[in-house]
């Protein structure tokens, strides 16, 4: 049983990075290359799970179809929100403070949005029969549902790795984190990329909100909950940086998992802790050089 | 259209004004106005939602039939926010502003605690529904408190009579939301159950935050621990979440899961219609299937066709609150006295929809406690309440005087307390 348990928990831990990792890893790429910490990210992961709720439960939609609408709703709406409120604020003086207040708002307006439309009660959808089940692996069981989350998530990050790394669009979203100015009169549109960043982050939000729908609450509220896991993930690996928010997942996810196998009542202590330390001894995240997104 | 000279319009407004206020002031002396408090946000706020709608439908009935006296019932809400300073400050513009007659509600314990202060202060009567904090009837207690709806430990003294008779229940596991709620409900259960058995041992323990939405690590940290009884502690959608991740582990087939303050919530049984285990052992502070009285059934329905659809335990306490008061201002003749008010309701007997057959709630002098009964069940298929598709049943009754502290036990929490 040692063994087994082990590996038990090295694997939820794993679901656990994976999804912390969807949310943090665009949060950190908003911050990266918009330059906005997005406290409403967390939102948009409560829009991922609402619309899968909607697109599944209601409208009788198959469950990844449901799953990729709610990805593409959360992004639109992300991109809506940027081209509409937050390019009024770009290079204001005193611009960090708007940011805060505008993303902040859209917490409790996207909040009351969901509660007005969907109202309070705990909404829920069923998984695909074929993953409802679990695998055995002699005494471990493993619900294949999370197996296929930390699939999801670790094909988001290649997909990330490749399309900052080798696109034309990824070359112009690290020209544009590392100088805005230069990369506009180099002929980058860079006002149509940041709207893309910024759908792309949510869309990622709201991919991490519809695959949890099945295992956790849909309820007005959730959003609040995941953007504080993302925000000491982002600390840890170091804002702004991709492979940070991969980094800092895992770290957080498995800390916690073993930390609750064996000192349960000290649990949730220990990502503060490991946030505390790194923010003494390495204040700047783990993986951060100086500039972001690579 | 001719214009009317700039200094009529002023004073048109002006006596338009005095007018309106003196209207007020005609009507407001002759209504019952209740400030009730309720969260409309956040996790709470389907509670508060529903105990509005609760507080309205015996406003309702009680106006329908002509008030009390001859006044009718006025109910003023506001949004507790969950938030204990905000609310305090709602309870005062209640008081200064609104001259409320009572305040009611409240659905966090924190909140409540805070509010019990400025009923103090004010002298003016809080009757409580919902929030279950012993503090509030005990340590904090104070004599213009009272409380409608059960508390922690009530539930968790029918919950140990309930563990006593399961001889093969030994090895226990708990986990709770990490605060005051989550800790004491535990803690007054395995006290309780510690007295009258010997052979129970504690496997585990483990405490996540409130609303963490994550427990797969402590799912398998569970399973190894190989415990026969899973005691829970979580309300609302922390239950749901967990029961939703433990499912594919099975864990519901490896021993029993135990939920005995909140787990029996509607809420918790609508969320996860189709599935929902059989045989997982819940209680609440409402049933909407027990007891099968009319008074029961009719409250059901008539919240059914008020919101169109079924309510959480909250409106029932809501409910109550609303006629608690009514009926002590029946008896009273007075909503303005409090002193004579407290002494009515501190003997106050009333019928609820919770009541069954051959029982009737009464408030307890020394703690401004409602005494009532307490029926734990266990999951069964019953499709009559949807979208729930499993409700409770095989009901185990626990006797009103069975499950309160003595009046002995509350005087020395009281010492302890203020020592």
């Amino acid at each position: 049983m040692g063994g087994n348990i082990f590996l038990a928990q090295l694997l939820s831990g794993l679901t656990s990075a994976m999804t912390l990792f969807l949310v943090a890893s665009g949060l950190t790429l908003i911050f990266g290359v918009v330059n906005v910490f997005n406290f409403a990210h967390g939102s948009f992961y409560l829009l991922g799970a609402y619309f899968a709720y909607q697109a599944v439960a209601v409208s009788g939609v198959g469950f990844w179809e449901g799953v990729i609408l709610a990805t593409l709703g959360a992004g639109v709406s992300g991109a809506v929100m940027e081209y509409v409120f937050l390019r009024r604020i770009y290079g204001r003086p005193g611009e960090a403070g708007f940011q805060i207040l505008l993303t902040y708002s859209f917490i409790l307006i996207l909040d009351d949005v969901v509660k007005m439309i969907w109202g309070t009660d705990y909404k829920s959808i069923s998984k695909p029969e074929a993953l409802a089940g679990p695998l055995y692996f002699g005494e471990m069981i493993v619900p294949k549902y999370d197996i296929v989350v930390i699939g999801v998530g670790l094909l988001v990050a290649v997909g990330m790795w490749w399309m900052i790394k080798r696109t034309k669009f990824g070359r112009n979203l690290r020209a544009i984190s590392s100088n805005r100015e230069m990369a506009a009169s180099l002929g980058v549109n860079v006002p149509l990329a940041l709207s893309l960043v910024f759908g792309l982050a949510t869309a990622l939000g709201g991919l991490s909100g519809a695959l949890s729908a099945p295992v956790r609450t849909v309820t007005p509220g959730a959003g609040i909950e995941v953007i504080i896991g993302s925000l000491i993930v982002v600390v840890i690996g170091g804002l702004g940086n991709f492979w940070g928010a991969l980094v800092g997942a895992l770290i957080i996810g498995e800390v916690t998992a073993f930390g609750i196998l064996y000192l349960p009542q000290w649990a949730i202590l220990f990502s503060y802790a490991v946030m505390a330390l790194v923010l003494i001894f390495r204040p700047e995240g783990l993986l951060t050089k100086r500039s972001a997104a690579r | 259209m001719q214009e009317i000279p700039r200094g009529w319009k002023w004073s048109l407004a002006v006596v338009l004004v005095l007018a309106m206020g003196m209207a007020e002031a005609a009507t407001a002396a002759e209504k019952i106005v209740i400030g009730a408090l309720y969260p409309m946000t956040g996790r709470a706020g389907r509670y508060g939602i529903d105990s509005v709608s609760g507080a309205e439908i015996a406003a309702d009935e009680i106006n329908a039939k002509g008030g009390v006296n001859g006044r009718m019932i006025d109910l003023i809400f506001n949004d507790s926010k969950a938030n204990p300073a905000y609310s305090v400050k709602v309870a005062k513009r209640f008081i200064t502003d609104d001259k409320v007659n009572f305040l009611m509600g409240v659905v966090s314990s924190a909140v409540g605690l805070a509010v019990t202060e400025v009923s103090k202060e004010n002298k003016v009567i809080f009757v409580g529904t919902d929030h279950a904090s012993t503090k509030l009837t005990t340590e904090k207690f104070q004599p213009y408190y009272f409380r409608v709806s059960n508390n922690t430990y009530q539930s968790a003294a029918a919950a140990a009579l309930y563990a006593k008779d399961k001889k093969d229940w030994k090895k226990y596991y708990v986990l709770g939301p990490d605060y005051e709620y989550g800790h004491r409900t535990w803690e007054d259960f395995w006290m309780l159950l510690q007295r009258t058995r010997k052979d129970v041992q504690l496997a585990g323990q483990a405490w996540p935050k409130l609303f963490e939405p994550d427990y797969t690590p402590y799912i398998t940290a569970i399973l190894n621990a190989k415990p026969d009884v899973l005691v829970t502690t979580f309300w609302g959608g922390d239950t749901v979440a967990f029961i939703k991740q433990a499912l594919p582990y099975k864990l519901f087939d490896k021993m029993k899961f135990f939920n005995y303050d909140a787990g029996g919530n509607y809420e918790v049984l609508e969320a996860m219609p189709n599935t929902l285990p059989k045989g997982l052992v819940l209680s609440s502070r409402h049933h909407l299937n027990w007891p099968d009285t009319k008074e029961n059934r009719d409250f059901v329905n008539k919240y059914k066709a008020k919101t169109g659809r079924f309510p959480s335990y909250a409106a029932e306490g809501a409910y109550a609150g609303v006629y608690f008061i009514a009926e002590a201002v029946r008896q009273a003749g007075t909503a303005e006295d409090a002193d004579k008010l407290v002494s009515v309701m501190e003997k106050m007997k009333i019928k609820l929809p919770e009541d069954p057959e051959g029982f009737t709630s009464y408030m307890r002098p020394i703690d401004h406690q409602i005494v009532q009964v307490q029926a734990i069940g266990e999951t069964v298929p019953n499709n009559q309440y949807p979208p729930a598709t499993m409700m409770l049943g095989n009901f185990k009754v626990y006797k009103a005087e069975d499950i309160i502290p003595t009046e002995e036990e509350i005087v020395n929490t009281r010492k302890e307390a203020a020592k």
